[in-house]
């Protein structure tokens, strides 16, 4: 190629190329607005006689993968199932349950997009995240607590509030913003996901790993040589998440959920899951 | 004294025999050219002088260290021993000067001045102080085979081996060439083993005239005996061919 | 633009934090990954089997894994924090590529090259250091460049063990605001405040170079 034409090439190719970024941004902004604009989830779960439910697949007792089937299992899924049977019934539309994993930094994102209608995923209610997305009546009472090895000699989080300690927390976890009120000194190491953030606190890079009570519980069953100290600092109880002004779905999935603790059913999966936690007194979780 | 002392010495490449019972003595201050046709041996013989091969049986003495022997340093027998290449070997990222600096200043340890001193009076003396700065890839054949000399001299060694220094130049190249060589020929304590088809510079200069064949020296003797008699069948064929070219 | 204003020094001190383990990487990474090029073309048949199976190992495993082993295993004995572990394993990691890309360097350089210094006196390693090296990063250029950005991006894997770099900051922040796709279309951009200069000088290091040949 001689020098004119090797340059007529580069100015058309980089022309070329910037129009294809520069469509490609306006694609992409296009499909994120159209997804935040307003759908009506209840009309979308009946018009599809189906609910996609995200749930943890990290979390013992609430929502954990079972490595064989890929299905998660634990509390917060069957109470998932519970609620579409009971959501079923009452609208008179059958609709199926189906399950996506999340994890505790995506399920907000998943939610916006309309990958998952809706999630139940130990996700505590808090004045932040209401603003963005609706929440049911709490269906779990929790609070924040610290799980540390047994000879560790810590007895509190108050124990903690020194900047030789480290306390291991969940990336998008309400633990991750409140453990800096109790201990300010310490330091912060978030990790992507529960099971790491285990394997963490054994490998010394931690001293504690805090988040709620509830999900402590599994790893102290599994772990022996470490305990939960000084009780819940915080009240935090979990709600079932929808995307926001969802009215019409919160108010059916508040009437189902309550049904199912008057029915006996969210009695029998308390039971079902947490009656054989060492040193939990399953018998407060249950609905009065 | 013996310069170069080959006693014995066998040398292969894996099961191939590339020099058989080799015996040769080359003096201080001798010029030997070592011809032969190709594939006869003649680099690989001049290359295990300095190490660039190793021998497998015999004696190989170079300046009396023995390289053969494990315990010999090879980098000392090199310092003594120079050697020009075919294809020149400059350093591709190093100016001319530089190429001939460089040696002197890590190994010989020359003071800054006096080394950038020697070099410019040895690029004087191949007649290329002009291209001091210049890099390799900005001079001709003839010129960088000139550049490789001076190289070899700023190390002062007490021998040089040349392997076919002017086969890759263009023939109006090779004259300035070897006029370098023949200058250098002249100072009686420099040994040069030269391997070489320019029968007419092997005439004019060598002491002595080797010829190989199939890894053997077959013939060793005087430039004259040589060329006016020589009593191998192969040599005088080999004089035949390459004389009437 | 808020969510870049609200946030720009928990932006800065990942940016920081990235740049640190980059630069670090990089020198750390280009000293093993020369050496260890070195050791595969050495004569000696048990050292070039040691050279190949550090690159074998380092290349062949996934980084996060490496990095895993650091942080959890390694870190038992030898405490170290995430920083630290994703920072060697970045540079384990990155110099298994940078010690093929130099090994292939070393071995398009002419061998008259090493012939020709061995003759003239020097030794192997003075050689190496002045003559083969030199022009063996000269052909390796491009591809090292290719390396280093990589090595850049591949920097992200600090956000796994809490190393405090700029995807880290990044999970954070889209956890705290909920705004996942701003949040990462400026941490896109600040790694680009990097690479692109980066690969900027890269090219121009090549052209430079290549005019000085
Ligand atoms: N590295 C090597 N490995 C195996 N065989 C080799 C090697 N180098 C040379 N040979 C063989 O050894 C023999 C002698 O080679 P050498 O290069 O010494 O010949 P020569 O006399 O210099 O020939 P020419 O005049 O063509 O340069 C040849 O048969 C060659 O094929
Ligand atoms: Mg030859």
């Amino acid at each position: 190629m001689e020098k004119a034409k090797k340059r007529q090439f580069g100015i058309i190719a980089t022309i070329v190329l910037a129009a294809v970024i520069v469509l490609g941004l306006m694609w992409a902004t296009a499909t994120a607005k159209k997804n935040q604009e307003h759908q009506d989830t209840l009309a979308r779960v009946e018009k599809l006689g189906r609910i996609v439910w995200g749930v943890k697949a990290d979390t013992k007792l609430f929502g954990l993968m079972d490595t064989k089937t890929g299905v998660s299992k634990g509390f917060d899924v069957d109470i998932a199932k519970a609620l579409t049977v009971q959501l079923s019934k009452q609208t008179g539309v059958p609709m199926s349950a189906e399950f996506v994993p999340v994890s505790s930094s995506s399920k907000i994102q998943l939610l916006k997009n309309t990958n998952i209608d809706g999630t139940v995923s130990t996700m505590t209610i808090t004045p932040e995240r209401e603003k963005i997305i609706d929440f049911t009546k709490q269906y779990f009472d929790a609070g924040q607590s610290i799980l540390v090895k047994k000879d560790s000699g810590i007895k509190s989080i108050k124990d903690m509030n020194d900047s030789k300690y480290t306390i291991i927390v969940v990336v998008g976890t309400t633990a991750a913003e409140e453990t800096k009120k109790f201990a300010p000194k310490a330091k912060l190491l978030a990790v992507q996901d529960y099971a790491t953030g285990m394997q963490a606190l054994k490998a010394g890079q931690g001293q504690a790993m805090s988040t709620d009570n509830a999900i402590l519980y599994g790893f102290a069953t599994e772990n022996p040589d470490y305990q939960i100290v000084g009780g819940t600092f915080t009240h935090g109880p979990y709600g079932i998440a929808f995307d926001n002004d969802q009215g019409p779905m919160i108010r059916e999935t508040n009437k189902a959920l309550a049904t199912l603790k008057k029915n006996g059913v969210y009695n029998k999966l308390i039971k079902k899951w947490f009656s054989n936690v060492p040193g939990l007194d399953w018998h407060e979780l249950e609905a009065k | 004294m013996s310069m170069i002392e080959f006693k014995n010495v066998e040398k292969y490449y894996g099961n191939f025999h590339a020099l058989k019972n080799i015996n040769l003595e080359i003096d201080e201050g001798e010029t030997v050219v070592l011809i032969g046709p190709s594939g006869s041996g003649k680099s690989t013989l001049i290359r295990t002088v300095n190490g660039l091969e190793e021998i497998q049986e015999g004696q190989l003495l170079v300046n009396g260290f023995d390289l053969h022997d494990p315990k010999t340093d090879i980098n000392r027998i090199r310092k003594n021993v120079g050697m020009v290449f075919q294809h020149f070997n400059l350093y591709d990222n190093k100016s001319t000067i530089e190429n001939i600096m460089l040696a002197p200043r890590l190994v010989l340890k020359r003071d800054e001045a006096e080394n950038k001193k020697m070099a410019m009076a040895l690029l004087e003396k191949v007649g290329l102080a002009d291209k001091a700065a210049n890099m390799p890839s900005e001079l001709s054949g003839g010129q960088k085979q000139r550049v490789a000399i001076a190289r070899s001299l700023a190390m002062q060694p007490k021998a040089l081996l040349f392997d076919e220094p002017t086969s890759a130049l263009d023939p109006e190249m090779i004259g300035d060439v070897l006029d370098v060589m023949r200058d250098i020929a002249k100072d009686s304590s420099m040994t040069m083993l030269v391997v070489t088809h320019e029968m007419s510079f092997a005439k004019a200069v060598a002491d002595r005239v080797i010829f190989m064949a199939d890894g053997q020296i077959l013939e060793d003797s005087s430039t004259e005996a040589f060329f006016n008699n020589p009593t191998e069948p192969r040599a005088q064929q080999f004089l035949s061919q390459v004389e009437h070219h | 633009m808020d969510l870049l204003q609200n946030n720009f020094s928990t932006f800065l001190q990942g940016f920081g934090y990235t740049l640190l383990s980059s630069v670090i990487a990089l020198v750390v990474s280009m000293i093993l990954g020369t050496f260890f090029a070195i050791l595969q073309i050495l004569p000696q048949k048990w050292v070039q089997k040691v050279g190949n199976i550090y690159v074998q190992v380092f290349r062949n495993i996934p980084l996060l894994i490496i990095t895993f082993f650091f942080f959890l295993v390694v870190a038992k004995v030898i405490p170290m924090n995430g920083f630290t572990a994703g920072t060697i394993a970045l540079s384990l990691y990155t110099s298994a590529f940078i010690a093929e890309t130099v090994r292939a360097g070393i071995l398009s350089v002419n061998s008259g090259q090493m012939e020709g210094a061995r003759a003239n006196g020097l030794s192997f390693w003075q050689a190496m250091q002045h003559i083969v090296l030199p022009q063996a990063f000269k052909i390796a250029l491009p591809s090292l460049g290719n390396q280093f950005i990589n090595l850049v991006k591949n920097s992200s894997i600090l956000a796994f063990v809490g190393g405090l770099d700029l995807m880290y900051q990044g999970n954070m922040v889209a956890a705290n605001t909920f705004d996942t796709f701003g949040t990462y279309i400026i941490v896109a951009l600040f790694y680009l405040v990097i690479t692109l200069p980066l690969s900027y000088y890269m090219q121009h290091l090549e052209r430079k170079l290549k005019h000085a040949a």
